[in-house]
């Protein structure tokens, strides 16, 4: 009879935890036998671990195995507990010998087995070192693509493995693994490479002013414009422009992509923001995040950066009501029969339609071909609610050819996002008491302390919501934006100008929706 | 006295008897209630004026539950009913070729019978510039005391309509559908308005008629019928408007087209009248003058419950109005024009919209307000 403990991490919601993989050996009929809630994925691990011992020049000996996947209630999944059993099971049958026994209680060890015995990488390899250090292990043994991504957590040794005779060679002390150097997230960041530049985009100034200031306010946007006007390029300009993302804000991010397996292998903490683009027939599961074994969706893998819904009407209907909750409160809680989870989903919404179903309404080069009813139908997919929580709106018109061949070249990204970035400090130091951080996020009182108006502003304004027919919903999101306006200026008072620059960011709802 | 007369009158309707039969019908029984009873009761005479196959449709309409329908809908909507064979029916539709025996109405018929009449026509997709002239037209006919008649249609009709309400005179509005039926549904807040303004909803389809398609060109003849003279303001060659105007000339109505823009798809149908010798026009003026009905001590032009047009006052100001003034711009050519900075030009543009000099067009486009 032997046995043998090792210790590995398991991945619920964006948190990892501790799972301890025991291994019992004693003769009887050969065979291995998984027990602890594994999924299918966990229980194949039985045949990869048994061809990865003898692939790797160990040996498999005729007994009865039983492994078992501590806390037993919770369901595990996925190949990260391939590397573990394999250990536990060399350490129970006497091929790794350790010197020092309580090695074992002191590294966390995953990773998936190929049948030749190489270590390949696994999901969510960020989520499970944290949580190994906040659990006060020494040291995580994992498979060397996998390195990268943790190497920006400090207090634990990061041992980078590519095959499983190298964990045995270390365990036994034989050839040590050399720890993978921390990189500093500073380090990282210096190298912030921009998809789209804004420089890239020839004339539409006023959707680039509009830009500017969302991107400053941290507000929602709705560009509505004919096919082709360059609505997805404004779009994928955004993350260029936002701040730079704090180490908090990178770890978030990347702990979330890391268990959806959407990190490049061998990538290291995302240091750009995130843009996520899911095509209009995504499932509200997708969107949202959910599932049979609970996922983060598309809202979540843009935490701290940009949701970006283009053809905002063809989403369904279901889709575009649950993006309310994510809106309003920065995350997602999923409930599954099995399973809850929270996921954090702070980003900005970056919608586009067109501004009818043909798509042609008020173009200047063709014809629209619909009918006051189907163009009402359209825009009535729109919930007022959702519509609510997106501050700007901004008719986005085709460039003409002239002004796509001139020559001026435009600003760039880099220049924008210096304002931007000033204008979020300004905020940063008002808001320093308050549970919100930037103008977007100011409910109706907050606005009343806040955005203050002059006498002659407050009137500008009063005479602008008659004049356009603005509902109290519009009177509040421009005084909001104006707020942004005045930061991106370097103002303290929100003055007639900036109200008046806000109000034009409103008359869609007026002409559209009125 | 079994039901009222308008459900005799809905009966009659809704088998849509050709106006070869169901006026003499009329006369000869001198109303629909008598010919109702006639025809329950199996009078071979009046069998006989019947066209045979609208007599199984009739006596489907005869039925209680059918008969008790009609008054339902009639009830619940106000739907009144006329014959040719009553005094009030509308004398100038008398004298057209196929008058329609039997007018539904919610509203003031007397508006019908109003001494100045203009019916207006024109397409449902129309250009910005032609709604806002239709509705700038309708406005100043209806300030001269211009009874305006249209077909309550999406694109200029409704703003012939909507004008001829600020006008402060009546309206007329003939639908292509029963009554009961509001279409399209855009409108029919406008056709509320229209009734509670001193106007009137008119049709010759029964209470539960659909709009289907060859009810509308067939209306046409009422609108231009209605009319002492007739309007078009903007329309394709092929289109309803013009089976409009073909109506007009065969009933003898003076047919007037507007100008439009000449290189406009939208106004082929404009030219092509103005060439065939339609009276030309730009102001409401003109007609009031040709037909006599201007009455000098009131002007129609006035703005109501507007002050004087304020003027720009800073520099911003004065450069997008005088860049606006050669026609309307998007926002990147004025900013040419201009050479403000964005934020600028955006401030400047809300000030501008405050004092209502300018507007904005589908498309992102601004112009002066005219």
């Amino acid at each position: 009879m032997m046995m043998a403990k090792v210790l590995s991490m398991g991945v619920n919601g964006v948190q990892g935890y501790p799972v301890h993989v025991e291994v019992f050996c004693v003769g009887g009929i050969p065979g291995m036998e998984i027990i602890g809630l594994p999924d299918a994925s966990v229980r194949e691990s039985r045949d990869r671990v048994n061809a990865a011992i003898m692939s790797s020049g160990f040996e498999s000996k005729p007994l009865r195995t039983t492994v078992n996947l501590a806390p037993a209630d919770m369901k595990k999944e996925g190949p990260s507990f391939d590397l573990p059993i394999a250990v536990a099971v060399l350490a129970a049958t006497g091929q790794i010998v350790p010197p020092d026994p309580s090695v074992f209680e002191k590294t966390v060890i995953f990773g998936e087995l190929s049948l030749d015995g190489h270590v390949r990488p696994v999901n969510g390899a960020l989520p499970m070192v944290i949580s190994a250090k906040e659990c006060g292990y020494e040291s995580v043994i994992l498979p060397e693509q996998n390195a990268q991504e943790a190497a920006c957590i400090e207090g634990i040794r990061i041992l980078p493995v590519s095959a499983l005779a190298e964990v045995r060679r270390h365990l036994d002390g034989v050839v040590e693994i050399i720890p993978q150097e921390q990189i500093t997230y500073g380090e990282l960041s210096r190298e912030n490479p921009v998809s789209v530049d804004m420089s890239q985009i020839r004339g539409q100034k006023a959707a680039r002013r509009a830009l500017e200031v969302a991107a400053a306010g941290g507000h929602n946007m709705l560009m509505i414009g004919v096919p082709g006007s360059g609505k997805t390029m404004l779009a994928r300009c955004l993350p260029g422009i936002l701040p730079p993302m704090s180490f908090e804000e990178a770890l978030e991010t990347t702990r979330i992509h890391s268990i959806c397996g959407r990190l490049a292998p061998g990538s290291g903490l995302m240091v750009t923001r995130p843009f996520s683009a899911p095509h209009h027939s995504a499932s509200v599961a997708s969107l949202i995040g959910g599932g049979q074994n609970a996922k983060p969706g598309e809202v979540s893998l843009a935490h701290n950066g940009v949701l970006f819904l283009d053809e905002l009407p063809e989403f369904s209907r279901g889709a575009l009501e649950a993006l309310r909750q994510p809106l309003e409160d920065g995350l997602v809680s999923v409930s599954r029969v099995r399973q809850q989870a929270r996921y954090q989903s702070s980003f900005m919404l970056i919608a586009a339609m067109n501004p009818c179903p043909c798509g042609y309404y008020g173009s200047s080069t063709r014809n629209c071909r619909c009918t006051p009813q189907e163009i009402r139908r359209y825009l009535d997919r729109i919930s007022g609610p959702l519509l609510d929580r997106i501050d700007l709106q901004i008719e986005v018109d085709a460039v003409p050819v002239q002004e796509i061949n001139e020559s001026e070249a435009a600003e760039s990204s880099a220049a924008v996002a210096e304002r931007v970035a000033a204008a979020r400090r300004l905020q940063q130091e008002r808001y320093r008491n308050e549970s919100f951080f930037c103008n977007a996020q100011l409910n109706n009182q907050a606005i009343r302390k806040y955005c203050s108006l002059s006498g002659e502003a407050a009137a500008l304004l009063n005479a602008a919501v008659g004049a356009m027919n603005m509902s109290t919903r519009g009177y509040y999101r421009v005084l909001k934006v104006a707020r942004t306006i005045a930061d991106l200026a370097g103002e303290e008072q929100v003055s007639s100008a900036h109200v008046a620059e806000a109000v034009q960011y409103r008359e869609l709802d007026q002409k559209y929706w009125s | 006295m079994k039901y009222e007369n308008q459900v005799y009158d809905a009966w009659l309707a809704a088998a849509e008897l050709p106006c070869e039969w169901l006026i003499p019908l009329l006369y000869e029984t001198k109303g629909s209630r008598e010919a109702y009873e006639a025809f329950a009761a199996g009078d071979a005479s009046v069998r006989e004026m019947i066209p045979p196959q609208s007599f199984k449709a009739l006596s489907g309409f005869a039925r209680e539950q059918a008969m008790e329908g009609f008054r339902e809908a009639s009830l619940r909507h106000g739907i009144k009913s006329m014959t040719i064979l009553d005094a009030e029916y509308p004398h100038c539709l008398r004298d057209i070729p196929d008058p329609p025996g039997i007018l539904f109405y919610q509203g003031n018929p007397e508006c019908l019978t109003a001494e100045k009449r203009v019916a207006m026509v024109g397409s449902r997709t129309a250009s910005y510039a032609g709604l806002k002239a239709s509705r700038k037209i309708a406005r100043e006919l209806s300030r001269g005391g211009v009874t305006v008649i249209s077909g309550l249609a999406y694109g200029i009709d409704a703003e012939c309509h909507r004008g001829c309400l600020e006008g402060g005179s009546p309206t007329a509005a003939v639908m292509g559908c029963g009554l009961d039926n509001s279409y399209p549904a855009e409108n029919s807040g406008l056709k509320q308005e229209i009734i509670d303004h001193g106007g009137i909803i008119i049709s010759e389809y029964a209470p539960g008629a659909k709009p289907i398609g060859r009810h509308f060109p067939y209306r046409n003849r009422i609108i231009s019928g209605l009319g002492d003279v007739v309007i078009l303001m903007e329309a394709k060659i092929r289109s309803g408007s013009m089976t409009t105007i073909g109506h007009a000339l065969k009933q003898g109505r003076e047919v007037y087209a507007y100008p439009g823009d000449p290189t406009s798809l939208m106004t082929e149908a404009n030219r092509t009248l103005l060439r065939e010798g339609a009276r030309y026009f730009t102001e409401a003026e003109d007609i009031l003058n040709d037909m006599d009905w201007l009455d000098k001590s009131k002007p129609i032009r006035q703005n109501i419950g507007c002050s004087a047009p304020e003027v720009p006052e800073n520099a911003h100001e004065k450069a997008v109005v005088s860049a606006l003034a050669r026609g309307a711009l998007g926002f990147d050519e004025l900013i040419q024009a201009t050479r403000l900075d964005p934020s600028e030009l955006m401030g400047t543009l809300t000030m501008l919209q405050i004092k209502k000099l300018i507007e904005i067009l589908p498309g992102k486009k601004y112009q002066l307000r005219t």
